[in-house]
């Protein structure tokens, strides 16, 4: 029998063994046993097999439902092969097993809870024996997998059972646990942080925590400093954990940095380096593990730090991290972290010359502390630190050694710093120490907007537009901007041989013409600018190659139709109408969309927002046009022709939304006009025909002069409603049919043997 | 982590790698050097963005730069399927692919790069597609090759594998047709031809759906060179923008095609074609037969799509799919047989033209995995990227053949392989000076055995005198004698057997020399 068939038909028997009855059914025929027993399958030659032996762990998960399956589990012997596949090289069927395990644990105390209220009345049931006394058999091994997988199963175990009974074997087990943290080295230490962490967070164990934190104390003394670091943050996020605790955890966070800070004092370091606050340094201060694993190696120590920036990054913006925040040393060591590696910070000590040779040029902690160096601009800070911090930043981005990576967050780290900058109350001028750092920053922009790598390009305009974004109509931004080359640099980006750089470039430029910032167009240099951004943005929409950069122009279309850029305003029908026009030739289906939620915009201009379903009827504030005006210019702009197009859209995207539209157009339009039937207006049945002719896949135009008259018959006839419900669902739906299975079945079987084979 | 894909034939969350077996609680960032990518397809990088993006990678991704150039049009197309054809909100977007290119570092053929200090990769020529690249993974003494998917024999493209003999201590090869010997190539393109001229003849129209890249160059270095023997006028087109950015990418990638096209590239350039013409929309409805190459290549959008629709109702047109389709698109139902499909719930198109699928696929045979185990000269080989009972095959034949040990693990099966690391030890210049004290010179071909303590400090390895091994750690020195008391019982006088035990001792020890 294939091993397939073997598998399937184990899941089988335990998928019907969950009913008790028919358990007791195969039970008689000696089926199980002979599946699931001693003499199974562990003595077919299938059992080498992992999908058998998969098979045949969740087969028993299955089965493992009712009292009478416990019985069979411990009788039968499976148990004992369940603690043996806990070892298997198969990752899926250990963890499997492991899993299997937990639930024969919780399933075992749940039939042992007597009486009606269901409490357990302190004996274990047989099951749960064995599996309690396997497990500390395990703890008390040499073997590390051993206590590795006692360990997970604990995990598991406390992290999903919430009853009583747990705080008992937590009673039981904790003595061997504590034990373990006094060999050397100590055993399975990340299963080890797993359980402690699993356990504290347990809600079933409130008494019994004393003799936990005792453990987790001692865990963090002895735990290497990697290890420790995930024990320390996990107690910080505990809203319950005692205050000597958080105290002696948030030290161990500290403890990388305050090191490296202070091997490099020597070092011109930012001033404020070493006041780390009172107390939370006591108890570690003296601990020479995290100076030792800092100097031991190279990947000792990025991965120290990498692992310590990360996580009180991820403590920084939770409501239970330690107070008061050393904001101070903690910028300080950020900002000693990103000088070592870029080389312009020294040290006479021994140590902090080490650390300036390990960490120089190191890319791995340069985006670890830059992004830490960003989560930080959300606390106050003094005007010295920041003058400190937009001093390095401004090494990052100007240093020739920047790789593309560390350039990209060193800009996103410089945005979140510009952005979050206090200001003077009622003041709109910049601060003194970002003013200062814009003159240094837009010379760095040009030189980073001519780079090679086009992932630089590409992160100094997505900066760009972010920054002119939120600071283009502040006035020293606008000088700084101006007076460079940005603005012509942007534009002629344009052209530039990478898509995605393009489409930056298009969002950059209109986001810069929108404030009023474009590069300016009588310079007889630039003859792309004297056509003026429109015309090129245009130029580009329908010839470019790319979707990325068409996308990004209608997007920045529609967000200057919405803000009423000048060139738009200046004839919104015909910027319409070229647009549209455009994009329903467009082969992407995503500008497709986008054209439509430009038009969207459009109506909403001429005709309204969309009325709410639920607001009671409210004599309706006159739109800005009359509707029969607006009818007629969408019948101009042949909007509606796109419209409908659109609606039979072979990609379901457009369709839906041009159905959106529609609908809107129509609920609009619902109290205008006569109440003529379709066939009755001139111009609507051939509209009708055109649909059907498109709905078969033909070309063929709406006629050119409908009227508003015939293209509101035509709305009212179309079953929009129904429309928009079909597609609603996915294609899937299709795909889900029984049909649809059977023939793919079929198909499966026959022609696509090769087709599987030449996958790709 | 070597590569990176996703499984087509699944719409939910098993189409993406468990990710959570690397690490369930800590960053994957910690617990990875490195991602490096094999080539384009979307089974060897197809989770990237999901990866990187979402799932929360952080750190470097190596690929060589064909396949970074090439790679995120490909990714870009499978999301655009995913959320047109399945309506998935939660899915990577644009931005996020974008995001994720930027976090890779293109590498060169053969070029080292020192991931850290202690790992180091390259690049080998592996065929199969432009940019497809075997990495070599080094640290320390031992490394390990991983093949991606190869291709032993040259196309009309691309050139065949190639890797130096490296005796890596691991072999990692993909294994697709581990039993196979494949019928020449010569046949299928043969019988390909056949097809699409006798359709032309008879008046009809040929659609090849294909992606922007790979096997659609192959296909037109075919017919290009068949019309131009046949002299044939019949039209060919290739979808509006595909000629340009394939040729952008073979001009940009030239070193990477085979040594035909590279030679006559300077004269000729292969992707310059003279009977292949850029297709128009309006193209579709002219009558008379035409060859049409568009994309996508499962039929699931664009251009290939709407061709299709207009075509499908004559039965004298022909749709040859040249490669693999994801269930759920067009392409997928016509090739499972079905002949009335639904599109989109609003109408029904009955297909009458006729549907063929052509593999194309580019990988190595049984002979050619044989031939590259031989080439690289491995300690032990571990097959991948197959189906377990042809592998099983081929599995025999290697471990017959080449005498070394050969794995096919299941997936998520952790195999233990034993090693002999070489571990370098420093010697004390004193040691040495006693060696050479005692008149013993160093010889270079013949090994010798030195005496001496081991010490182990800051992960460096010494070798000692005992005397200066004691003085380093601050130690005493202790003499251990081990003594045995045995009792004789014998009459005569204490002095006399001592004698006598003294004279029988010696005389053994004389005897046994």
């Amino acid at each position: 029998m294939s091993s397939r068939v073997l598998s399937f038909s184990l899941r089988l028997a335990g998928t019907f063994a969950a009913q008790e009855d028919c358990f007791l059914y195969l039970q008689q025929g000696e089926l199980l046993l002979g599946l699931f027993g001693e003499g199974g399958p562990q003595c077919w030659a299938a059992w080498s097999v992992p999908t058998v032996r998969s098979g045949w762990i969740q087969g028993l998960r299955s089965l493992a439902q009712h009292p009478c399956a416990l019985h069979f589990l411990a009788d039968s012997g499976a148990v004992d092969t369940i603690f043996s596949l806990q070892g298997d090289p198969s990752l899926f069927v250990a963890s499997a097993a492991s899993q299997l395990l937990v639930h024969t644990l919780a399933l075992s105390m749940q039939a042992g809870a007597t009486g009606c209220s269901g409490l357990w009345d302190g004996v274990w049931p047989a099951c749960a024996q064995k599996i309690m006394g396997h497990l500390e058999e395990s703890l008390q091994s040499t073997a590390a997998p051993q206590v590795t997988q006692a360990l997970n199963v604990l995990t598991s175990t406390f992290g999903r059972c919430h009853s009583p009974w747990t705080e008992t074997l937590w009673g039981q087990l904790c003595p061997l646990v504590a034990r373990l943290l006094e060999r050397t080295p100590i055993p399975a230490a990340h299963s080890l942080v797993d359980l402690l962490l699993s356990v504290a967070r347990s809600p079933a164990l409130s008494s019994s925590h004393g003799r936990l934190w005792e453990a987790v104390a001692q865990a963090l003394r002895c735990l290497s400093p990697m290890q420790a670091g995930s024990l320390a943050l996990g107690m910080l996020k505990l809203p319950h954990c005692p205050q000597a605790l958080r105290v002696q955890a948030f030290g161990v966070l500290l403890q990388p940095l305050a090191c490296v800070v202070k091997a490099t004092a020597q070092a011109p370091g930012p001033p404020g380096c070493s006041m780390w606050p009172p107390g939370w340094l006591d108890g570690a201060e003296g601990s020479s593990l995290t100076v030792d694993t800092l100097l031991s190696s190279k990947s000792a120590c990025v991965g120290i730090l990498c692992q310590t920036l990360a996580q009180l990054e991820e403590l920084q913006p939770l409501p239970q991290r330690p107070a008061p925040w050393p904001q101070e040393p903690l910028l300080g060591a950020a900002v000693t972290i990103l000088r070592l590696c870029h080389g312009s910070a020294t040290s006479s000590s021994s140590g902090g010359g080490r650390l300036c040779a390990t960490l120089a040029g190191c890319v791995r902690v340069q985006r670890a502390a830059l992004d830490f160096l960003g989560t930080l601009s959300q606390e106050t800070r003094s005007q010295e630190l920041e003058k400190e911090v937009f001093a390095v930043l401004s090494e990052y981005l100007g240093s020739p050694d920047s790789s593309p990576t560390v350039l990209k967050k060193a800009f996103q780290t410089t945005l979140r710093w510009l952005l979050s900058s206090p200001r003077t109350p009622g003041c709109p001028d910049l601060g003194p120490q970002p003013l200062l750092f814009l003159r240094e920053l837009f010379p760095v922009l040009q030189k980073r907007l001519c780079s090679p790598s086009w992932e630089v390009r590409d992160s100094v305009l997505e900066f760009l537009t972010q920054l002119s974004r939120h600071w283009g109509g502040q006035a020293d931004f606008r000088r700084a901007l101006l007076a460079s080359e940005v603005p012509t640099l942007t534009q002629q980006l344009l052209q530039d041989p990478e898509s995605y750089v393009r489409a930056s470039a298009v969002a950059a430029a209109g986001q810069l013409s929108s404030r009023g910032l474009q590069a300016a167009p009588d310079s007889p240099e630039h003859p792309q600018a004297q056509q003026g951004l429109l015309g090129e943005l245009l130029c580009i929409l329908s010839t470019d190659s790319e979707g990325f950069p068409r996308r990004a122009v209608v997007q920045v279309f529609t967000e200057w139709l919405r803000d009423g850029h000048a060139d738009v305003a200046r004839d919104t029908e015909w910027f319409i109408a070229t647009v549209l026009q455009v994009v329903s030739q467009d082969l992407d289906w995503e500008v497709r969309v986008q054209g439509l939620e430009l038009a969207q915009v459009f109506l909403v201009q001429r005709l309204g927002q969309p009325r709410c379903p639920y607001m009671v009827a409210l004599p309706e504030a006159a739109s800005a046009t009359p509707i029969p005006e607006v009818l007629q210019s969408l019948c101009r702009l042949r909007l509606f022709d796109f419209a409908f197009r659109a609606l039979l859209d072979c990609d379901r995207p457009v369709a839906q939304k041009a159905c959106e539209l529609l609908l809107f157009l129509k609920d609009k339009t619902a109290m205008c006009g006569g109440l003529q039937e379709a066939g009755d207006i001139p111009g609507s049945a051939s509209g009708q025909v055109t649909l059907q002719r498109w709905r078969a896949g033909e070309q063929g135009q709406l006629p050119g002069d409908l009227q508003p008259e015939a293209m509101l018959a035509l709305l009212r006839s179309t079953d929009l409603e129904g429309l928009q419900a079909r597609l609603a669902q996915s294609s899937d739906h299709m795909e889900k049919s029984p049909q649809s299975l059977l023939q793919d079945m079929l198909a499966t079987v026959g022609v696509l043997g090769e087709n599987e084979a030449d996958c790709y | 982590m070597l590569d990176c894909g996703m499984h087509m034939g699944f719409n939910d969350d098993r189409r993406f790698p468990d990710f959570s077996y690397i690490t369930q609680n800590g960053r994957l960032t910690d617990f990875l050097d490195c991602v490096i990518i094999s080539h384009f397809h979307l089974d060897h990088c197809g989770a990237l963005p999901y990866f990187s993006e979402m799932v929360g990678y952080d750190g470097p991704i190596y690929m060589t730069h064909p396949t970074q150039a090439i790679c995120p049009i490909l990714l870009e197309d499978y999301r655009k399927i995913a959320v047109d054809k399945k309506g998935e909100a939660n899915f990577f977007t644009s931005q996020m692919i974008k995001d994720c290119m930027k976090k890779v570092v293109a590498v060169h053929l053969h070029q080292t790069v020192q991931v850290d200090d202690e790992l180091e990769i390259k690049a080998y020529y592996a065929g199969h597609v432009l940019g497809a690249a075997m990495f070599q993974i080094k640290v320390g003494s031992e490394s390990v090759v991983y093949t991606g998917d190869y291709n032993m024999t040259p196309d009309r493209h691309l050139g065949a594998a190639w890797i130096d003999r490296c005796r890596p201590n691991l072999l990692i090869t993909e294994s697709t047709y581990a039993t196979t010997i494949r019928d020449s190539k010569r046949c299928r393109e043969r019988d390909f031809l056949k097809k699409v001229h006798e359709t032309v003849e008879r008046g009809g129209k040929v659609l090849i759906p294909v992606f922007a890249l790979g096997r659609a160059q192959e296909l037109c270095i075919l017919l290009e060179t068949f019309w131009e023997r046949m002299n044939l006028k019949v039209p060919i087109y290739f979808s509006t923008g595909l000629t340009e950015k394939a040729n952008h990418y073979y001009k940009l990638f030239i070193t990477w095609t085979n040594q035909k096209i590279r030679k006559t590239f300077v004269q000729r350039n292969m992707f310059e074609f003279k009977h292949i013409k850029a297709f128009d929309r309006a193209f579709a409805d002219n009558p008379g037969p035409m060859v049409v190459f568009a994309t996508p290549g499962m039929l699931h959008a664009g251009q290939s799509l709407q061709i299709f629709r207009k075509w499908a109702g004559n039965e004298k047109n022909m749709v040859i799919m040249p490669g693999y389709c994801v269930q759920g698109t067009v392409g997928h139902k016509i090739l499972s047989g079905q002949r009335k499909l639904e599109m989109e719930g609003r109408q029904v198109l009955e297909v009458k033209m006729q549907v063929e699928y052509m593999s194309f696929s580019a990988h190595a045979d049984a002979k050619g995995i044989m031939q590259l185990v031989g080439q690289a000269e491995p300690e032990n080989v571990l097959l991948v990227h197959g189906e377990a009972k042809k592998m099983e095959f081929l599995r025999q034949k290697i471990e017959q053949e080449f005498r070394v040990s050969c794995y096919m693990p299941a997936n998520g099966e952790t195999v233990t392989l034993p090693t002999s690391p070489n571990i370098p030890v420093g010697i004390s210049l004193g040691l040495l000076k006693r060696e050479m004290a005692q008149g013993l010179l160093p010889e270079t071909k013949k090994p010798r055995l030195l005496h001496g303590t081991l010490i182990m400090k800051d992960s460096n390895l010494r070798l000692v005198s005992s005397e200066q091994a004691l003085k380093e750690l601050g130690l005493a020195e202790h003499q251990l004698r081990f003594t045995c008391r045995v009792h004789l019982q014998d009459t005569r006088k204490e002095q006399e057997t001592a004698l006598r035990v003294y004279s029988h001792l010696k005389s053994t020890s004389l005897m046994a020399r």
